[in-house]
């Protein structure tokens, strides 16, 4: 189990050296956190999980509704930075938050590797 | 007989510990264990007990800097705590309490320190060691077992309570085996679960020499501060439109959110909850027909279920029931809260059941969300029902 939880991190915080990243959650599907690098924000990672998945889950649901297949990410803009959901296989999703400036091309890159390593770790 | 401090485990231990017994928290590496032992070395302190604490990996001010982040001030108590001081002599300091241990690595010179406290204080006290394993890495395995059951004998003899720390790291088999089934009254195993998607840490008694085991294990989290807390990843809250689900998340939570849109919740509310020992999330769904994807999505691995009802609207009854389906609550516990009994209109909890046809196992507890009446009534008996023994 610690193990696990170890690797995890492990990708939480390799994540975390890509420019612009800011903070990184593993949340499972239905919304419980499993492991997160998001020690300088104030807010609840919990909090942040649960409402990260239904969203993630909304817009799976939306989209397939209209028969456009499963979205691969779903990206939200503020003026303070930019949050990214993206599924790690069928039991999670990985989601991360950048500073405003933050380039998406290679985050995304990024982004799918870690999601890739997350879903054979679970 | 004395109280470990920690929810839910003095009820499987029949109260606590009687004085005479000892008990040991076995745990595996990489989980949080010895908190458990400060937790019940705080608590008990707190209660008026005289206590010892028997240091042996840490210098007597750094354990008090350990404790201070669980934010508990032991210097509070220093007239009732005695620091064994088994570290400084091994690397050199000099040691400001009373009782030091001379040489860390023999022994029987612990055993000489421990006999002479109990000895001096010459009463019931509670003997707490802050990490058995680091004497027996000191001392040796066999020397160790030897000495732990004459401590044991000594502390039945002056009616103490020894409680000890210990991490199984990959010693003998025969001294695991020695320290889980022969040395101690009670075992308390304390270890690490990837239970599909929940990754925790629990505890359960393997056994106790003074009551019957309840097959039970709980998830617990360490808050700092705070200290042991059992840990329920999920309630659900759910139910028909309208019923009062987000008023009740809102009125049980320490913390909540909602995502609300023209006062009806769309996607979730989610609260957290710290009491009476527990530490627990809680997700409210939505209650219309069209979110009834979401609530599928997020109703997983929930460990609870409450079923909001307004008690003013029978017709609403079928819907609650079809919503236990979705969320897919069949054998899971469930309490039904019976909201808006302030309405003149509102059917009791008794017609309820009749009503809804309501098995008698499940409770039915009035509320009015609104008030904050009758909420924690009905996480209590939820709780009991989640953590009771099969």
């Amino acid at each position: 189990m610690t193990s696990m939880i170890e690797m995890l991190n492990k990708v939480l915080v390799d994540l975390k050296k890509v420019g612009g990243v800011e903070a990184s959650v593993v949340a499972s599907r239905d919304g419980l956190l499993i492991a997160s690098n998001i020690q300088s924000y104030g807010a609840r990672a919990e909090t942040f999980a649960a409402m990260s998945a239904t969203m993630l889950g909304a817009a799976e649901t939306a989209t397939t509704e209209l028969g456009k297949g499963v979205p691969d990410r779903v990206i939200v803009e503020t003026e303070h930075g930019k949050l990214i959901a993206t599924g790690a296989g069928s039991k999670a999703l990985l989601i991360v938050l950048t500073d405003p400036d933050a380039g998406l091309g290679l985050i995304l890159v990024e982004l799918e590797k870690a999601a890739e390593k997350v879903k054979n770790i679970l | 007989m004395i109280q470990t401090g920690i929810s839910k485990l003095d009820g499987y231990l029949k109260g606590g510990i009687p004085y005479g017994k000892s008990l040991i928290y076995y745990t595996s590496p990489g989980v949080e264990g010895n908190v458990f032992g400060m937790h019940t070395l705080y608590h008990n302190l707190s209660a008026g007990k005289k206590c010892v604490f028997v240091a042996s990996s840490s210098n007597p001010q750094a354990i008090r800097d350990v404790f201070r982040e669980f934010g508990w001030d032991l210097n509070d108590f220093s007239e009732r705590l005695f620091i064994v001081d088994a570290y400084s002599s091994l690397v050199g300091s000099i040691s400001k309490e009373k009782y030091v241990v001379v040489d860390p690595e023999n022994i029987d010179s612990i055993s000489n320190m421990l006999r002479k406290v109990m000895e001096e204080l010459d009463e019931s006290v509670i003997i707490i060691f802050e990490s058995l394993s680091t004497v027996m890495d000191l001392c040796g395995e066999k020397e160790t077992l030897a000495a732990i059951e004459n401590w044991n004998k000594y502390g039945m003899v002056y009616d103490n309570v020894l409680i000890y720390n210990f991490t199984a790291w990959p010693y003998q088999r025969d001294t695991l085996e020695a320290i889980k089934h022969e040395l101690f009254d009670a075992v308390i195993t304390v270890g690490g679960i990837a239970e599909r998607v929940i990754f925790g840490q629990y505890f359960g008694v393997l056994n106790a020499n003074w009551s019957d085991i309840p097959p039970k294990s709980m998830l617990f989290r360490v808050l700092r501060p705070g200290g042991i807390r059992i840990f329920i990843p999920k309630i659900l809250v759910t139910g028909p439109f309208d019923a009062g689900k987000s008023t009740f998340v809102h009125a049980l939570s320490t913390r909540a959110v909602s995502v609300d849109r023209v006062g009806t919740t769309v996607a979730l509310d989610h609260g957290h909850l710290d009491y009476k020992g527990f530490s627990a999330d809680i997700f409210g769904t939505p209650g219309q027909e069209r979110f009834d994807p979401i609530i599928k999505m997020l109703s997983g691995e929930a460990m609870g279920i409450f079923l909001v009802v307004d008690s003013t609207v029978p017709k609403d009854f079928v819907r609650a029931k079809h919503m236990l389906d979705i969320t897919k609550a069949q054998g899971l516990p469930l309490v039904v809260v019976a909201n808006k009994q302030d309405l003149s209109n509102a059917l009791k909890p008794e017609e309820i059941r009749v009503h809804f046809n309501i098995p008698a196992n499940v409770p039915i507890v009035p509320a009015v969300a609104a008030k904050g009446e009758g909420v924690f009534e009905a996480f209590d008996t939820l709780i009991e029902k989640i953590t009771e023994v099969a």
